[in-house]
């Protein structure tokens, strides 16, 4: 046997009985970097109701990427996907939504700092009671939404992990990120129709979200309180059923507590609170958002690559005709993916 | 009538009572060392279970260790100081002052072979034909407290109360928790404790065992100070024996530090020591164990997962050390700490085994069954923490034995040799000196019997006990001798069948395979400190001296080599063993080449 067989080997070998037993790095190494395209999966999870899931803003290793695939299913008395959450009176009853989000994720080292760059593009159908022409009727659409690009980058917690001992490493301790999201308006729109999923203006937001390390960072015990307080932006809508819609500012704080089960299955109790964010068409002033959105979500990883999640949110205050009345299930499917991992991998597969 | 006559008898009884013990009190303070105070001397032996030769910072080590090595700067280091390779034998020894094959730890309980069973002198515990120091040094007006790790028998009459301690609260196992009352297996899945001779039902509350003991060691001086007696104290730490159980916050004060590798850090350590003066200049480090590969040749994952495991082990050092400094403190803020004696060491080389593995690494077993419910927390997240199970492994071991060969266990210095500190108000020699006189573990007992004045018995049990092997060092640390042995006296050791004998800077010894060669090898360690340079073909003669003393070694003691031994099947679980040469093959380390800028061209159309 040569030097290269027992280096090898004392990394990857059962042990001995006596004296010889070596921690086996790659099973470590593998858990750690589930942990990577765990939080990829989840960067990508910008859902209809602008509700970030938990977990959102881990780090993870410099370099890797993901693809999510989330399917959402939401009921309201708003447009689904619209993030300003406009109870339009244009739209007279229950609206449903089935949406796909794609999209594509990316993280970077930036003046030793992560730098996360993230694209996403929603799909599918809505379907609802709306007024056209002053009259009800029922209102389906399908096609692809606005694409959303988000720019995150980290300012206290955590260098970049750079390396696999730098994720090994990692705790967020108390992270706080600064976040820039852009929906560029190019998503099916019909100017005819309340109930779009593109919503023909610029909108976005700007946000700080927190990570706060509840407790000792391992697998199996991990606990966080989450954090995200943001502002939405919106331009004008200028050809909304004939009118022009325009929207105040809305503020968002989105809170999850979330724990491990075990190493690989975890919950979170979610929270949003929306305000402001009062919607105008032709002027006249619609009402302010004041609305608390609960919920839950599950999340496994089932190896190296894939991870699911499954949740649920619906508004709680929200007896009044005019108060915004949401809830949605949400299932994601996440593949994440880094150089080195499968490179690791096609040797093993030698072996 | 009858009763004042009774009353009288009575008096004059008490009276020749008391004037017996001023006498022998009298006799003992004549004989015995004392101090400038004019007191006997407390004593404070610290055991560190595992402990390396070189992982104090006095002994090159870039572990912290600032209180012992304060002891090490008002004291004297030894560079030759000798326990047996295993835990329970030294111990043993350290006790008694009576080789391991006569007081009962003939070999380790756990590890007991067939042909040894219901032997004399292999019955697993400290056997009742010795007599211990704590129970001599009780006899001699000393206080005895102990407090830690006792691993030399469980059943009443073999605790430490039993065994001469005042006041005790001990682990009786070999190791265990530090947070709780978990041991490693299904059949003995609590570990035991007692305190005070009580066998305890739970531990403490806020139990951590190096911080528990310290706290008691304390209270126990606290309340026995008061009759001014001095008193004997064994804090025997559970430190830093695996597993390395320790509080959050010293788990990450060398973060990154080790991943430069145990050969970088070897190489560290053994500059320091020639710096220092413990080692000659021109000492070599042992050769790395054949199954350990270059660090270098790791991935850095692999570097940082297997460096973790160091950064652990320091900090296991590290807050051992803390804790030893409150003692120091303590004792300072009493009075005490300039007429105390500070003896400090390792009971054996580092632990280079695997227990853990040894114990539950196979799935199907009820071993492993117990594991997966109370050991499993083993993410390395979750090292230190109650559940874990993480040692360093024999990379490391080796780095905490630098630069010897081996670890514990083995008959390599690595395994045998120790540091060890001694200060306080005997220790003459100048202060921070460092002494390479040849001395034993055993050796304590008739050091630290003529520091109280008092004498091995002549009877034990109306039986003559077995003779002590050890020899005083009151002199040697006076600064009278360099060592308490001639160039004639021999020591030698036994432990798993693995038996050596060292005879002034002669050493032979014979290893079962693969860590040896089941061949008489022989070293001149003046020359050869790290065991590299097996002689015994050149010096046939030598051999034979040796050989010799061996045999009245084994004959002397009663030694039954082992019929079974924990080496069996090594050598097929292990890679085959060739000689380890840094750089070979020279394919793993050829960089790449750059060739010159001048030089650098575009492919041709």
């Amino acid at each position: 046997m040569n030097s290269i067989q027992r280096a090898a080997d004392f990394v990857k070998t059962k042990p001995s009985q006596h004296g010889e037993e070596i921690h086996v790095p790659f099973t470590v190494r593998s858990r750690y970097l589930l942990v990577t395209t765990a939080a990829l999966v989840m960067l990508c999870q910008m859902s209809a109701p602008a509700q970030v899931p938990p977990r959102f803003y881990w780090q993870s290793l410099s370099g890797g990427n993901a693809v999510p695939v989330i399917f959402q299913s939401l009921s309201g008395n708003a447009n689904p996907v619209d993030p300003a959450h406009f109870v339009s009176p244009y739209i007279s009853g229950s609206v449903d939504a089935n949406v796909l989000v794609a999209g594509y994720a990316k993280m970077l080292p930036l003046f030793d700092r992560t730098l996360t760059l993230a694209v996403l593009e929603p799909m599918g159908r809505i379907s609802g009671d709306a007024i056209v022409k002053g009259a009800a009727a029922s209102q389906n659409t399908t096609g692809f939404g606005d694409p959303m690009i988000e720019v995150g980058y980290n300012l206290i917690g955590p260098k970049a992990l750079k390396s696999i001992p730098d994720l090994l490493r990692y705790e967020p301790k108390f992270s706080l990120n600064v976040i820039v999201d852009v929906a560029f308006p190019i998503g099916e729109y019909d100017s005819s129709q309340p109930l779009n999923l593109g919503q023909n203006r610029w909108y976005g937001r700007v946000g700080a979200p927190i990570v706060w390390q509840l407790g000792p960072w391992v697998p199996g015990r991990r606990t966080t309180l989450e954090v995200l307080p943001s502002a939405w932006f919106f331009t004008d809508n200028n050809d909304y059923v004939s009118h022009n819609l325009s929207t105040d500012p809305m503020f968002q704080v989105e809170s999850h507590l979330t724990r491990d089960f075990t190493e690989h299955f975890w919950g979170s109790a979610d929270c949003t609170w929306l305000a402001g964010g009062k919607s105008s068409i032709d002027g006249a002033s619609g009402k302010s958002l004041n609305n608390v959105g609960i919920g839950f979500t599950l999340g496994y990883q089932i190896n190296d690559n894939i991870s699911l999640t499954a949740g649920y949110m619906a508004t709680v205050n929200d007896n009044s005709p005019t108060d915004l009345k949401m809830d949605g299930f949400r299932i994601s499917f996440t593949y994440g993916w880094h150089k080195i991992i499968e490179g690791q991998k096609r040797l093993k597969s030698e072996d | 009538m009858k009763t004042k006559i009774a009353d009288r008898h009575h008096l004059i009884r008490a009276a020749l009572l008391v004037t017996l013990i001023a006498t022998t009190s009298a006799s003992q303070a004549a004989s015995a060392v004392t101090t400038t105070s004019g007191k006997r001397p407390n004593i404070i032996i610290i055991l560190g279970d595992d402990l390396g030769f070189s992982d104090m910072g006095a002994f090159g080590g870039e572990i912290k260790t600032p209180r012992l090595d304060s002891l090490a700067k008002a004291g004297v280091r030894f560079t030759q100081f000798y326990t047996s390779a295993s835990c329970s034998p030294t111990r043993s020894m350290l006790l008694s002052g009576v080789d391991t094959h006569l007081n009962g730890l003939g070999n380790m309980d756990e590890w007991a072979a067939p042909n040894q069973w219901g032997v004399d002198g292999y019955e697993g515990y400290l056997n009742n034909r010795v007599t211990t120091l704590p129970q001599v040094l009780k006899e001699a007006g000393y206080h005895t407290y102990m407090a830690g790790k006792w691993h030399m028998g469980k059943s009443p009459d073999k605790i430490p109360a039993a065994r001469g301690f005042e006041r005790d609260f001990s682990l009786l196992d070999g190791a265990g928790s530090y947070w709780d009352m978990w041991s490693f297996t299904a059949a003995n899945p609590k570990s035991t404790f007692t305190e005070d001779g009580r066998y305890l039902k739970k531990l403490p509350k806020d139990y951590y065992a190096t911080k528990t003991y310290t706290d008691k060691m304390i209270s126990y001086i606290e309340e026995g100070r008061k009759d001014g007696k001095p008193f004997f104290a064994y804090v025997s730490h559970q430190a830093p024996h695996d597993p390395y159980h320790l509080p959050r916050d010293w788990r990450n004060r060398h973060v990154g530090e080790y991943d430069k590798g145990w050969d970088v850090v070897r190489k560290e350590r053994l500059q320091r020591q020639i710096e220092m003066g413990l080692v000659p200049k021109d000492t070599q480090l042992a050769e790395r164990m054949w199954f350990i590969p270059d660090a270098t040749l790791l991935a850095p994952a692999a570097q940082a997962i297997l460096g973790k495991k160091m950064e652990l082990y320091a900090g296991m050092v590290e807050n051992m050390d803390y804790h030893v400094g409150r003692l120091i403190d303590y004792l300072k803020k009493i009075g005490e700490y300039d007429n105390t004696i500070f003896i400090v060491f390792g009971d054996n080389g580092a632990e280079g085994a695997d227990l853990f593995k040894m114990i539950a690494g196979t799935p199907g077993t009820r071993n492993f069954l117990f594991a997966s419910m109370q050991w499993s927390q083993n993410h390395p997240n979750a090292w230190g923490d109650p559940h874990s199970y993480v040692g360093y492994g024999p990379m490391w071991a080796q780095v905490s034995m630098t630069p010897l060969s081996q670890y514990k266990g083995l008959m390599g210095e690595g395994g045998i040799r120790n540091g060890l500190i001694v200060s306080g108000p005997i220790v003459k020699r100048p202060a921070g000196s460092i002494n390479r006189g040849l001395i034993h573990v055993a050796d304590l007992m008739p050091t630290l019997l003529e520091v109280a004045g008092a004498s091995y018995p002549k009877t034990i049990n109306g039986q003559e006990p077995p003779p002590m092997i050890g020899k005083s060092w009151v002199k040697m640390l006076a600064g009278e001798e360099e060592s308490p042995r001639s160039g004639q006296d021999y020591l030698a050791w036994e432990i798993f069948g693995n038996h050596a004998v060292r005879q002034g800077d002669w050493k032979l010894v014979w290893q079962y395979k693969p860590y040896g060669t089941e061949q008489w090898e022989l070293f001149n360690l003046a020359e050869d400190l790290a065991e590299r340079h097996n002689l015994a073909a050149e010096q046939p003669e030598k051999v034979k001296t040796l050989l010799a003393l061996w045999d009245d070694y084994a004959r002397a003691n009663k030694v039954v080599l082992p019929s079974r031994v924990i080496w069996e099947g090594q050598a097929k679980q292990l890679p085959d063993r060739y000689p380890v040469v840094d750089g070979y093959p020279p394919l793993l380390y050829q960089k790449q080449f750059v060739p010159p800028a001048n030089m650098l061209a575009n492919p041709k159309p």
